[in-house]
């Protein structure tokens, strides 16, 4: 042991100390490396290193080039310039001989066949052939049981792909990437669509591989994820390389400001005062999912359902937005009940609802950024029955401004704007027809780090005016910034109210968990 | 470093606007000017090849039997821009044949309500495949192809089976009819396909129609009625579907239960041709006129260079596939172009930006 490594030893926590002190060659590493699209650079001398037996976190922005990276080193691009040596070797551009070196990749989409089972997943594309090419059953679970029981021994390799959990499907895909002789396994955001306690053991699993000497990278938008389980932290920016440093050393502000390159500053929510009842939920209840929620919300109030995924938070929207049907309990928006399953009915009534899954649920990826923007506004624009193009302008104008949508121009495909921008968008259809409520699930996921403070900021403006709030939002930094009460759910039911001077991330774990 | 390069970043954007709106306004019209391309360069060697084919009576001809194709198909994109199909549309014509002429002749109804009748009846086959589709939730596809024989087969009950003739002689009167020296029908499809173009560009409707076909959640969740939407789209397909059989009961002079046979096929491919897409959203009524004329093209080829008839639909066939891959591949080459232009620019800006290797 090298002294430095001694000095550390009593204030740095076990893990980042072996990692970060052991004299060990790195099992993979990039060497400025570049990659040049038609026109852009997407990857700019950028150099990266994995130990053994450590956590090295992937971090920048949208757009940045961590996918990118991604790609080079399991083998689907060719660097332009620069090169991948994984244990000292030269690896080339071809992704299975980046698995047959050592490199395993989990991708953000699961790539499972819902149709198949877990074992034949497993082994897809290596099924144990007997003559005429008949599979042979036996071996293939023998060999799957083998995979499974370093990842997911409580997993039957029986069970059909699409009965798996995302949880489960995620520790399939890790299972079939691995090998016997895999030394890095890079994970593209795998947490994405997993509950915390699916996280939890996701990091069991993560924390399993790396003390068998796996190296690790992870990349993630969650910042809190990252810090849980990174023993280094690598970000980039603008397709460069910015640095890699021990997390031990970095905090939340410190990162940020690695990616976005300056400070961003934290919402301030303090100063507002609620006005009139503008939500009132009374007894809702829907068989199996929702079990008898009452509450309301004031104008300039912001309320937070929180709790894990799948304890009824974005049903509960559903219901009040009229997407989903209800056996009981009644809905009233200023004072007026809207009626169940109708969700025109809800707009009408005041009701805005920014969905939790964009390109499914919010934008109409053919249209340009203009009609999207006013989709909610189609009475407003064409009261009689044509559209009057001034007023929809001045809408598309107004929301432009007010909301700061980078765009080409508003004839562009809505598609083509970056996450944050797209939010906007959604955001910008319900602000011109100011809802008194305005429902926001998870408004920002899969938005970048500045993008995600915008958003915070115009939400901190619309409650200034008098909306009421409902926000959704499994980001606890989020949940506590913003909220003036936060109700926790729990299987359906609402377990605990919380106000905002006793809001913490552990009454709120403990009412989402327990009792 | 970092403040050079966000001061850059602001003018930057200001110039990438204007080329990506050019390169949006330049997009759109090499794709709708390859269609009247490939029409202009059929048309010369046709030409070449036929001394008949520039001939005023020959063009007159093309553009006359192509009509009735153009209203199915303007009603029939209509159902495709929301992302259905509407295989009924050659019944629903065969059954506005015979009604239209069977009520007024057999039954002794006045004309307008013989017509207004067998229009109603396109208009109720459109609602209950709309309903079929969006209320049962059976696909579009099977929906409509039960319709188009259970259609189909009540022209055929009512008719007996054979043609219904004469017809009332206002149909052959306004068949011969001419204004400004071009046949009325002519006139009129124009109208149809104005009429139709307005309401998808300029109304809400429209609108509704586009976003539900493009994302039907989406639009749902912005508070349009996307069933409603639909219905209503398969209700202009049938109408459409009806019109163009009172067109064709002028021209067979006689109320037909096998008329249409295999329009539906014509008209889909007329209108994928003109670039609306099987998936909805996306579909313009002029490009589905060209579409529409590059099939009546190819039908008066046939006739001019004397194909014989077994062979038919072998060529018609061919042609469709080659113009639609032909399509495909000049989009996919005209956005590519674009992207590296706008690409190359973005690179010009930026100045110090490397070169690709």
């Amino acid at each position: 042991m090298r002294t430095d490594a001694a000095n550390g030893e009593s204030k740095m926590p076990p893990e980042t100390i072996r990692t970060s002190a052991m004299p060990v060659e790195p099992v993979l590493v990039a060497r400025g490396v570049s990659k040049f699209f038609p026109g852009v650079v997407a990857l700019d001398n950028v150099d990266f290193e994995i130990r053994p037996g450590e956590v090295n976190a992937l971090l920048g922005e949208n757009g940045a080039g961590k996918s990118t990276l991604i790609k080079i080193m399991s083998g689907f691009y060719a660097p332009d310039r620069g090169e991948i040596l994984v244990n000292g070797k030269h690896l080339s551009a071809d992704p299975a001989a980046a698995h047959k070196a050592g490199v395993a990749t989990i991708h953000q989409e699961a790539h499972l066949v819902p149709s198949m089972t877990v074992a034949e997943n497993i082994m897809l594309g290596h099924w144990p052939l007997a003559r005429f090419g008949i599979i042979k059953k036996k071996e293939q679970t023998r060999h799957a049981l083998e995979v499974l029981e370093r990842v997911a021994p409580e997993l039957s390799p029986s069970t059909l792909a699409r009965r798996l959990s995302p949880a489960e499907g995620q520790l399939v895909e890790i299972a079939r990437a691995l090998s016997e002789d895999s030394r890095v396994l890079i994970m593209d955001e795998p947490t994405t669509s997993l509950s915390s306690r699916e996280i939890d053991r996701l990091f069991e699993i993560v924390g399993n591989l790396k003390s068998k000497g796996l190296g690790i990278v992870f990349v993630s938008h969650w910042l809190e994820e990252v810090f849980r389980i990174a023993d280094r932290i690598t970000v980039l920016r603008d397709s460069k390389f910015i640095g890699t440093r021990p997390a031990a050393e970095l905090d939340h502000a410190k990162v940020i400001k690695m990616m976005v390159g300056r400070d961003v500053a934290e919402v301030i929510t303090h100063g507002r005062e609620p006005g009139n009842v503008v939500l009132e939920v009374k007894n809702l209840t829907r068989v199996g999912i929702l079990q008898d929620i009452s509450f309301n919300i004031r104008a300039g109030e912001i309320v937070t359902l929180a709790g894990l995924v799948g304890a009824g938070r974005s049903e509960v929207a559903n219901c009040i937005f009229g997407i989903d049907p209800y056996e009981e309990g009644e809905i009233r928006v200023n004072g007026k009940v809207v009626a169940p399953n109708d969700p025109t009915g809800a707009i009408k009534a005041g009701i805005g609802l920014l969905p939790e899954d964009r390109r499914r649920q919010a934008l109409v990826a053919q249209l340009s950024v203009g009609t999207n923007t006013t989709l909610a506004m189609l009475d407003h624009i064409a009261p009689r029955w044509v559209i009057l193009k001034e007023r929809e302008n001045q809408i598309i104008r107004e929301a432009q401004r007010s909301l700061a949508i980078k765009m080409a121009s508003p004839a562009a495909r809505v598609s083509t704007l970056s996450g944050g921008n797209q939010q906007k968008v959604v955001l910008g259809r319900w602000l011109a027809r100011k809802p008194s409520l305005l429902i926001l699930d998870e408004p920002t996921k899969g938005v970048d780090v500045g993008a995600k403070a915008e958003i915070s900021e115009i939400i901190v403006r619309l409650v200034s005016q008098g909306t009421a709030i409902l926000l959704i939002s499994s980001e606890l930094p989020e949940v506590l910034g913003l909220s003036d009460r936060v109700l926790v759910m729990r299987s359906g039911r609402i377990a605990g109210e919380i106000f905002r001077g006793s809001l913490s991330q552990e009454l709120i774990m403990k009412y989402a968990t327990t009792g | 470093m970092n403040s050079k390069a966000q001061k850059s970043s602001v003018p930057q954007a200001g110039l990438l606007d204007k080329i990506r709106t050019g390169n949006k306004a330049v997009f759109e019209a090499i794709q709708d000017l390859g269609l009247v391309l490939i029409i202009v360069i059929c048309s010369v060697l046709l030409g070449l090849a036929s001394p008949v084919f520039f001939t005023r009576i020959n063009l007159e001809n093309l553009l006359f039997t192509s009509t009735i194709i153009a209203v199915v198909a303007i009603g029939e994109a209509f159902v495709i821009m929301v992302a259905g199909i509407d295989l009924s549309v050659g019944a629903v014509l065969a059954l506005s044949s015979v009604m239209c002429v069977g009520l007024s002749v057999n039954q002794g109804l006045p004309v307008w309500l013989a017509v207004l009748i067998a229009l109603g009846l396109g208009a109720c086959v459109g609602f209950i495949n709309g309903l079929a589709v969006t209320m049962l939730k059976i696909p579009a596809l099977i929906a409509t192809l039960a319709m188009m024989s259970i259609t189909r087969g009540i022209a055929f009950i009512y008719s007996g089976g054979r043609n219904i003739a004469p017809i009332p002689d206002i149909f052959a009167d306004i068949q011969a009819a001419r204004l400004f020296g071009i046949p009325v029908m002519i006139l009129f499809t124009l109208v149809i396909a104005a009429a139709a173009h307005f309401v998808l560009s300029s109304t809400r409707f429209g609108r509704e129609i586009y976003a539900t076909g493009g994302n039907p959640i989406a639009a749902t969740l912005s508070g349009i009625r996307s069933n409603r939407v639909i219905i209503a789209a398969y209700m202009i397909s049938g109408v459409a579907a009806a019109l163009g059989g009172l067109m064709i009961t002028a021209r067979l002079e006689a109320g037909a239960a096998t008329a249409g046979f295999g329009t539906e096929l014509t008209v889909i491919s007329a209108a994928v041709i003109g670039g609306v897409s099987l998936f909805g959203g996306e579909g313009k009524i002029g490009a589905v006129l060209l579409g529409v004329l590059l099939l009546g093209l190819v039908q008066n080829a046939i006739n001019l260079l004397n194909v014989p008839p077994n062979y038919d639909y072998v060529v018609s066939g061919l042609v469709i596939a080659l113009a639609a891959s032909v399509d495909v591949f000049r989009r996919n080459f005209a956005e590519a172009a674009l992207r590296r232009r706008s690409a190359r620019v973005k690179q010009e800006q930026a100045g110090s930006a490397p070169k690709p290797a």
